[in-house]
């Protein structure tokens, strides 16, 4: 296929923490809100001048000074981006806020906080954590309204002015849903036979709507999008088709991976993917954006930790659904080291595909990035995607 | 850095004054420890009466038919040599306070076993017995059962006697379960606590009763991600609905006590609904009565920790505590009596400046998480390098008094005070919540228990824990506080041996503290294959 016009773009605002766009809003008088777990309602972060950026730690080499803070038995992720903001990586941040999901993350934000890695110089700086839902009830939503109101709406109102109406909320839904119905359209193209974006091209597009301002990537996007729709397909088709499902992927090399390795990554859903991370926020005017965007994500949210037994046997219906309607011809269960609620869910999640709902399944861990593993993952994928073949060839299917 | 006076017996303790003559290398010790005619009479009729109430357990047909079922149940032909573990040294009132209170442990434990063998389908059946049976978490407040009354609608605590009990007696009770449970796809890096859970579940040795089951996100991610494994069991394969009662991590913070006290409601109304039992007030304000009387006990014993002369200390302070505030909360009278006794053994212990070494040199805290299969070391901490260890982790629970009175306020209260005490379980009431409730209490407690050492469990898949290790290492050495790191992983000997354990502390007093031991013959005891 011919390359897409911005991917060299895209690619290069993946390779510092602190892109091009940060520095632009900033320059432009934003306020960076950063932030560590896809269960913050993202639209909150996005009010008026403040625009949300996820921290993730692009090219992460030695993580000694993190390991010495929070010892090698902690996740790379949470140790990577310790290291990164004790490194400076992230002073471009104006606070941030952190939710008490996995232990580890919110224990690597607790370190940044008390070695004052960020906020010098910036007297309105603050760091605030919060409690996020365990079920999908209407008292979690409640929760949800509470915590969003006292440790993001209030904080960025009295530290930057910020405008927290409910109309300046349904401006800020508005436009993460235009980038979600752009990123979702473009998605869209990996269910072909012959798909016209591949699966790290479109890895590379969803994670940089996570990283930068959200209003300065949409028309790129949008513009990504038209040109996809006139992309002339490969003609080859894929060994195998797979669904790629765990935790954060911030290192795209990894996608890239389990492409060179056979297999085509038709769709995602792990932390920070498109699956449900760009699901559109439907807005009514019967009740007050706040509720309805905490109840979209405390309903739409796919999180381990999430503990009701109808979100336990949902995830896996979800992944099957995916599954289906990507033409999936098997799941890879990924989970970074030492993440525990990954651990727990790769377990269960790949019996049960494999039990309940014949799906031929990979389950991995794997480091943050992938260039310290990459033998033994492409291994691992090459011998999946044959056993794919294999399983096609005696169903009477061609390989 | 700081240091603390030391303290010296006047007398020798009755008896031998070294206890490396007891042990061999063998599964059991060589022989009992002499501590003069009196104590060592004392001990030995305790050490009876635990074995008669083991014998009154197994004489049951059904408790022999489940002893035959259940892996997990050989654990318990090595109680009587597990008690033994927790009076190495002990005299007078510290030896007496230990059998009071582990021996109701065992006893409480035994009853556990009891009772889930009564209503498992595989053993017992008594299915009208089951039916009003609620099977709740290990790792769970029982706050939630205080208006319950015991007799009629039982708490079955399965994982206790499964789990958690069981590797106190025998070190290697569940590396069994944590190799079941890595063979089906979990990592061996996370928590073996909820591992050996999972596994157990996966390999079907859980007892099977009750009409419903509560579980809860207390302890950790761990914990938490582990109920799925073993709710999916219950219910698909059992039919025994379950409910999550989720507990809030940010505790300290105000605004999470209202969806806290929601979920304890919620899980009231699920419980009456499949036992068909009301809630009644009456029980639960007797109940909170008799919480609120074990935290003014618990108090008082750290207020005498505090002193010169600490009494009750260690791995039984600990499970005591435990069983008292987390199994028990109120639900069960005779908790009353004993901490009663336990109160007045400590202070006519204090009034006579009874010791439970030769000397104490040290005064510690210990943090962390212990290892349960060495949770006996407290003991041979100060036989052997005189460190008292004044409190632990887990025994720095809730101190706030709860509503007892019954009153329409105060049972909208009690919604809350119930929350309060789910969120403030052992261990996660320090290890979630935020670096304050973990790094900054702790050196409160060394303030005002006037501790100059921190003995730090290292606990290695304790992620909430491990994530603050330079932080407790920064601010020790800010406060001149030594702190002395002893990595273990919880209940899995095959990662670090109970000689490696005590090696870590042997080694910090020798090059950090320069110090000889007060019993070298203890320094290394060969009991790697010891039960």
């Amino acid at each position: 296929m011919r390359d897409l016009k911005y991917l060299t773009y895209f690619e290069n605002l993946l390779q510092e923490a602190n892109n091009d766009l940060i520095t632009q809003a900033k320059a432009e008088g934003g306020i960076a809100v950063a932030y560590t777990c896809e269960n913050v309602p993202e639209p909150l972060l996005n009010l008026g001048r403040a625009f949300s950026i996820r921290l993730h730690a692009p090219h992460t080499g030695s993580i000694d000074i993190a390991t010495y803070y929070m010892t090698n038995l902690l996740c790379e992720p949470s140790r990577a981006l310790l290291e990164r903001a004790v490194e400076g990586g992230f002073n471009f941040a104006d606070c941030v806020i952190t939710p008490d999901g996995c232990t580890m993350m919110n224990r690597a934000v607790e370190n940044m906080e008390l070695l004052h890695t960020m906020g010098e110089g910036n007297p309105n700086f603050f760091h605030e954590y919060m409690e996020i839902a365990f079920k999908d009830t209407e008292a979690d939503v409640k929760l949800s309204v509470l915590q969003c109101t006292n440790h993001i709406l209030k904080p960025l109102h009295e530290h930057y002015g910020i405008d927290i109406s409910d109309k300046s909320i349904r401006e800020a839904v508005a436009e993460h849903n235009r980038m979600c119905r752009a990123i979702r359209a473009i998605g869209e193209f990996r269910k072909d036979e012959h798909p016209r974006i591949t699966g790290y091209e479109f890895h590379v597009l969803c994670l940089a709507t996570y990283v930068c301002p959200t209003a300065l990537v949409i028309d790129k996007l949008e513009e990504t999008l038209e040109e996809l729709k006139t992309r002339e397909p490969d003609e080859k088709a894929a060994r195998a088709r797979v669904l790629v499902v765990g935790s954060e992927v911030d290192d795209s090399g990894l996608i890239k991976l389990i492409e060179e390795a056979g297999a085509y990554v038709c769709c995602d859903r792990f932390c920070f993917g498109s699956f449900p991370g760009r699901n559109e926020i439907v807005l009514s005017d019967e009740e007050d954006a706040l509720t309805q965007v905490c109840r979209h994500y405390i309903h739409a949210c796919q999180c381990p930790r999430m503990m009701n037994m109808e979100k336990v046997y949902g995830r896996k219906q979800y992944v099957i659904d995916l599954a289906k309607e990507y033409r999936a011809d098997g799941v890879i269960y990924e989970q970074v080291k030492f993440c525990d609620p990954w651990a727990y869910e790769r377990m269960l999640g790949s019996t049960m595909m494999r039990d309940d709902y014949n799906m031929p399944v990979l389950s991995v861990d794997r480091p943050y990035t992938i260039d310290s593993s990459a033998g033994q993952m492409r291994t691992r994928v090459q011998a999946f995607v044959e056993s794919i073949e294999i399983k096609k060839i005696q169903k009477g299917g061609q390989a | 850095m700081k240091t603390v006076e030391k303290i010296v017996c006047p007398t020798p303790k009755a008896g031998e004054q070294s206890c490396s003559g007891i042990y061999g290398k063998g599964k059991v010790r060589k022989r009992r420890e002499w501590r003069g005619v009196k104590d060592t009479f004392y001990d030995y009729t305790r050490w009876l009466y635990l074995l008669g109430v083991i014998g009154k357990f197994i004489i049951k047909p059904r408790n022999i038919k489940g002893f035959f079922r259940y892996r997990w149940m050989m654990n318990y032909l090595f109680v009587p040599h597990g008690m033994d573990k927790f009076t190495i040294g002990l005299r007078d009132e510290a030896l007496r306070m230990t059998h009071i209170a582990m021996n109701y442990v065992i006893a409480d434990v035994t009853q556990a076993i009891d009772n889930c063998f009564r209503g498992d389908r595989r053993v017992g059946n008594d299915k009208a017995y089951s039916d009003r049976c609620v099977i709740t978490d290990e790792n769970s407040m029982t706050c939630f059962m205080m208006g319950f009354d015991p007799k009629v609608v039982p708490a079955i605590l399965r994982e206790v006697p499964t789990m958690f009990a069981g590797n106190i007696f025998n070190q290697f009770s569940v590396t069994h379960y944590l190799d079941v449970a890595q063979e089906h796809g979990l990592p061996g890096d996370v928590c073996p606590m909820p591992e050996a859970e999972a596994g157990i579940s996966i390999d079907d040795d859980f007892c099977v009763l009750g009409c419903c089951a509560v579980q809860n996100n207390t302890t950790c991610d761990g914990s938490l991600m582990g109920n799925g494994i073993i709710a999916k069991r219950l219910e698909r394969e059992y039919g025994i609905p379950t409910f999550q009662l989720a507990a809030p991590l940010r505790h300290k913070e105000d605004d999470v006590l209202e969806y806290a006290a929601q979920n304890i409601k919620d899980a009231i109304a699920f419980i009456e609904k499949h036992t068909g039992v009301a809630w009644s007030w009456d029980t639960y304000f007797a109940a909170a009565k008799r919480v609120n009387d074990a935290t003014r006990k618990r108090v008082a014993q750290l207020e005498i920790n505090c002193t010169n002369y600490p009494q009750f200390v260690g791995a039984v302070f600990s499970l005591y505590n435990d069983t008292n505030y987390m199994g028990n909360c109120g639900r069960n009278e005779e908790f009353c009596r004993k901490d009663k006794k336990l109160l007045a053994l400590a202070e006519r212990g204090l009034a006579a400046k009874h010791m439970m070494a030769r000397e104490y040199r040290h005064r510690c805290i210990v943090w962390g998480v212990q290892p349960q299969y060495l949770i006996d070391m407290l003991y041979w901490l100060v036989q052997c390098w005189g460190v008292v260890p004044l409190t632990d982790m887990l025994s720095m629970v809730n101190t706030d008094m709860i509503a007892e009175e019954d009153t329409p306020e105060n049972r909208e209260q009690a919604y809350r005070d119930m929350a309060m005490l789910n969120m403030e379980m052992i261990m996660r009431n320090h290890t979630h919540g935020g670096y304050k409730v973990l790094v900054d209490e702790l050196w409160e407690i060394c303030e005002k228990m006037n501790a100059d050492m921190v003995m730090m469990w290292e606990h290695m898949s304790c992620k909430a824990l491990t994530g603050m290790h330079g932080m407790f290492e920064e601010q020790a050495r800010e406060r001149g506080i030594h702190i002395m790191w002893v990595s273990h992983d919880l209940c899995d000997p095959r990662v670090f041996t109970r000689q490696a354990i005590r090696d870590q502390v042997n080694l910090y007093m020798r090059t950090v503290m320069r110090e000889e031991p007060l019993d070298p013959a203890i320094e290394v005891i060969d009991d790697n294959e010891a039960w």
